[in-house]
């Protein structure tokens, strides 16, 4: 175990891309036939579906029922060629823990590498995200030849830390994250060993789902082991083994001809994260995208400095992970998912910084840095792919998150600690043609669902109080983001529970619009302790908000101890009765909300899916309050007086600037951003970042 | 020749400027920032954002100490070509720089074919 730092191995994570083609590989390309290979490919993408379908059906955590599932089919050297998945971070990143136990298991006589063996993981520092993934693998073997790996990648919401649900907002370092575990050899001889699936139920708060999601996971890994060897059977050794590498080496080939027919150029985006764990404060991440001839280098140099103290800081392999998100949903669509993409990608990364932690630094809420640079990701990918794939110009789905996380008791006694789905229940961002779809999903995990709120509160010990489209959740434009969902949960039946929750942008939205398109209002948790709600709802009083818009009006009858809170807040004990009320997030706006039609507008309005505040001071309509009747010709002169106003507002650039750079935050909350404006991070072994220059 | 290169922007390859694509005014040489030759205002982030809850420390509105809204309008027609969310005087972005002889020779020459 040499070359470890606080028991990592800080090499192993640098094999990012295929590995080389083995001599095996080579010598069997030439007798693949192209019609056959295609057969193959589709036999063996069709094998990894099932194994993300069946781990979905036989989970019990939240994320594993409702899709954040990745399932792989890896070579013998540990890339990823086939994978199932609507979670686009793990195509490049599932392929780090296996490597990691080809180097230091396979040929080590204590653990070894054998027929029904399987190996578990969950340290983000290989899996890249954070400690709630977990993965298993297993080999694939022969008549004794190692063929390849395969293995599920899926998020279980309760990692043991010191906070439930799978992230620790107040980490000081990673010590406070509970199970952290490089991968290990979990079974053998086709047996978990009991002996160490009770451990981690001892080290975990909801001991019944850690052990179902294992299992979950391995059962469907033995499915596909039995698929593929029925494709060995009838293809051979080196038709599969040769196959594998077509795979990757196609789709970086692909990969390279779509980057290169994009135009030449420079991109920027910086974004700002207003959340350095259970405190606010502001940071940085500084993301230049530059795009020559065949290949994207990701530069990220700029970005604030690593934070010791708090939990808001990400692996560069969990940034490049999540760049995955844009790339394989968006620019490479239609090319397969796996780690061949990164032969088109490049990457530079600050030492030292929040995008590039080191040592033992806390990065329980990672993903939240991690969905802030992807929110710049789209942007710069917005403006690369504008000029000859307008389809691939998208305003940014919801680029936060927002979600309640708890832990304690549930209505029949029973311990859970998870969060509730309504991640899955963002809005996608609006298009070059049309409007973002409602409730698409969450932008990294595009195929999970949100579930039924009657399954949710069939194990969970929550009533829904409602759960529907929010109106002022999306940003604004000539094509609005998707609506979002608002929702309220009343704690049911227990008295021995914590509620808290995670995400970031109650003060810095996360989510800009793009091309005139606005972005998102702030986030906020609004909660009730000691509500009436029950008593309400035993009276079926009528007045009882039905939407998260009717929760901040004087007709409101709920009374209690109400307190608005930080998106991202430290569980807190709650008792039955007690209320919970936030939205998920809606999709960004594209282009100048004054060139939205007015008929989409009143359709908005006519279905509840925009406030008339928005209808007559964003997009400037003129219409009749009851009848909801459009004023065309009020409409076109308000709209001709509104561009005139901008006119006389705007200031020409030295002018605006004069004043705008005179302008500062309060040093209060730049403790951790670094210099002002440019915190000057840099890659190891660069003198200046002109890349990263501004304007 | 005109390659439509966002949303309101243009890039004449024989004038090397960008130009609105809305009322094709020519706005700034295109080796620049196109926002150099724009007109930038600072909104109010209520007149967008508005709160819609009063005497709590969360909202709807974004914290004005962290995030301002800028927005970036064509001088010739009003049409707001972008805007961007930046805390208090950090410098705009220079979000797009075109490789502007690259996009010639690929566009002229498929042309002169």
């Amino acid at each position: 175990m040499q070359g470890q730092k606080y028991g990592r191995d800080t090499e192993i994570v640098q094999h990012m891309r295929p590995e080389p083609m083995t001599a095996r590989e080579e010598a069997a390309q030439a007798g693949i036939d192209d019609t056959e290979f295609e057969i193959f490919k589709h036999k063996m993408h069709m094998i990894a579906l099932e194994g993300k379908e069946t781990t979905m059906k036989l989970g019990a955590s939240t994320a594993m029922r409702w899709g954040d599932v990745a399932f792989g089919i890896f070579t013998g050297q540990g890339d990823l060629s086939v994978c199932a998945t609507g979670i686009y971070h793990h195509a490049v990143l599932g392929q780090i823990p296996i490597k990691y136990l080809i180097k230091h298991w396979v040929n080590e006589p204590s653990v070894g590498c054998k027929e029904g063996d399987s190996y578990f993981y969950n340290d983000p520092f290989y899996a890249g995200v954070h400690n709630a993934d977990m993965g298993l693998s297993i080999p694939v073997f022969y008549k004794g030849t190692l063929l390849c790996f395969v293995g599920a990648a899926v998020h279980t919401g309760e990692c043991g830390g010191s906070e439930p649900g799978g992230t620790v907002t107040a980490a000081k370092s990673k010590y406070d994250e509970g199970i952290l575990i490089p991968p290990i050899k979990i079974g053998e001889n086709y047996q978990l060993k009991e002996d160490l699936l009770n451990m981690l139920a001892a080290m975990n708060r909801d001991p019944r789902t850690m052990i179902l999601d294992i299992k979950a996971r391995l059962a469907a890994a033995r499915i596909a082991e039995r698929r593929i060897l029925e494709v060995v059977e009838q293809n051979g050794v080196d038709f599969f083994l040769g196959g594998l590498r077509r795979i990757l080496t196609q789709t970086g080939e692909a990969a390279k001809r779509k980057v290169a027919s994009l135009n030449d150029g420079v991109y920027r985006q910086a974004r700002f994260l207003d959340t350095l764990g259970e405190d606010n404060g502001l940071v940085k991440i500084n993301l230049t995208v530059i795009k020559k001839g065949d290949k994207i280098t990701l530069n990220l140099e700029g970005s604030s400095p690593m934070l010791m103290d708090r939990p808001a800081n990400s692996f560069f392999q969990g940034i490049l992970g999540l760049s995955m998100v844009y790339f394989c949903g968006w620019l490479f669509h239609d090319l397969p998912s796996n780690n061949g993409l990164l032969e088109a990608i490049d990457w530079v990364f600050p030492e030292g910084s929040i995008v590039n932690a080191t040592g033992d630094v806390s990065t329980s809420i990672a993903p939240l840095v991690q969905v802030t640079f992807t929110h710049g990701m789209f942007q710069c990918g917005a403006r690369m792919t504008y000029a000859t794939h307008p389809s691939r110009a998208v305003a940014s789905w919801f680029s936060g998150f927002s979600i309640p996380t708890f832990g304690g008791l549930n209505q029949y006694g029973e311990p859970v600690a998870d969060i509730t789905p309504e991640i899955n229940a963002t809005g996608c961002g609006g298009r070059y043609d049309m409007d973002g779809v409602d409730a698409a999903g969450a932008f990294f995990a595009t195929m999970a669902d949100c579930s039924d709120a009657e399954a949710t509160e069939s194990d969970r010990p929550f009533i829904y109080t409602f759960r529907n489209y929010f109106d002022n959740s999306y940003g604004h434009g000539k094509y609005r983001g998707g609506a979002g969902v608002g929702y309220g949960v009343a704690v049911h039946d227990t008295n021995f529970f914590m509620l808290g929750s995670h995400g970031g942008g109650a003060k810095f939205p996360t989510t800009q619009g793009l091309f005139g398109g606005y972005g998102l209002p702030a986030l906020f948790v609004r909660r009730v302790q000691n509500s009436n709600y029950k008593e309400l709802l035993s009276k079926s009083d009528r007045h009882l908000p039905a939407r998260l818009t009717e929760v901040f009006t004087d007709q409101n009858p709920e009374k209690g101890d109400v307190w608005h809170q930080n998106i991202s807040a430290v569980v807190k004990p709650a008792k039955d009765g007690d209320t919970f009320y936030a939205y998920a997030g809606g999709g960004a706006g594209f282009g100048d909300p004054l060139e939205r039609e007015p008929e989409s507008i009143i359709r908005d309005l006519r279905n509840g899916m925009v406030s008339a505040w928005a209808a007559r001071n964003i997009y400037c309509i003129a219409f009749e309050a009851l009848s909801l009747r459009l004023d065309k010709e009020a409409t076109e002169l308000r709209r001709k007086a509104v561009r005139e106003e901008r006119k006389r507002r705007g200031k020409k650039w030295a002018d605006f600037n004069k004043e705008w750079e005179a302008k500062r935050p309060p040093s209060e909350i730049l403790t951790y951003y670094g210099v002002y404006p440019d915190p000057g991070t840099k890659a190891h072994g660069t003198d200046a970042a002109p890349v990263a220059a501004s304007a | 020749m005109k390659i439509h290169v966002t949303e309101y922007l243009d890039v004449d390859l024989n004038s090397e400027k960008w130009c609105c694509n809305r009322c094709g005014h020519e706005i700034e040489n295109a080796r620049e920032n196109y926002k150099k030759g724009c007109l930038i205002a600072e909104r109010e982030m209520n007149e967008v954002h508005p709160p819609m809850a009063s005497g709590q420390a969360f909202s709807f509105q974004p914290d004005t100490d962290y995030c301002r809204l800028i927005e970036i309008y064509c001088p010739s027609c009003g049409v707001m070509i972008e805007n961007e969310y930046l805390p208090p005087g950090h410098p705009l972005t220079h979000e797009i720089e075109i490789d502007l002889d690259a996009l010639k020779k690929k566009y002229l020459e498929s042309q002169k074919r």
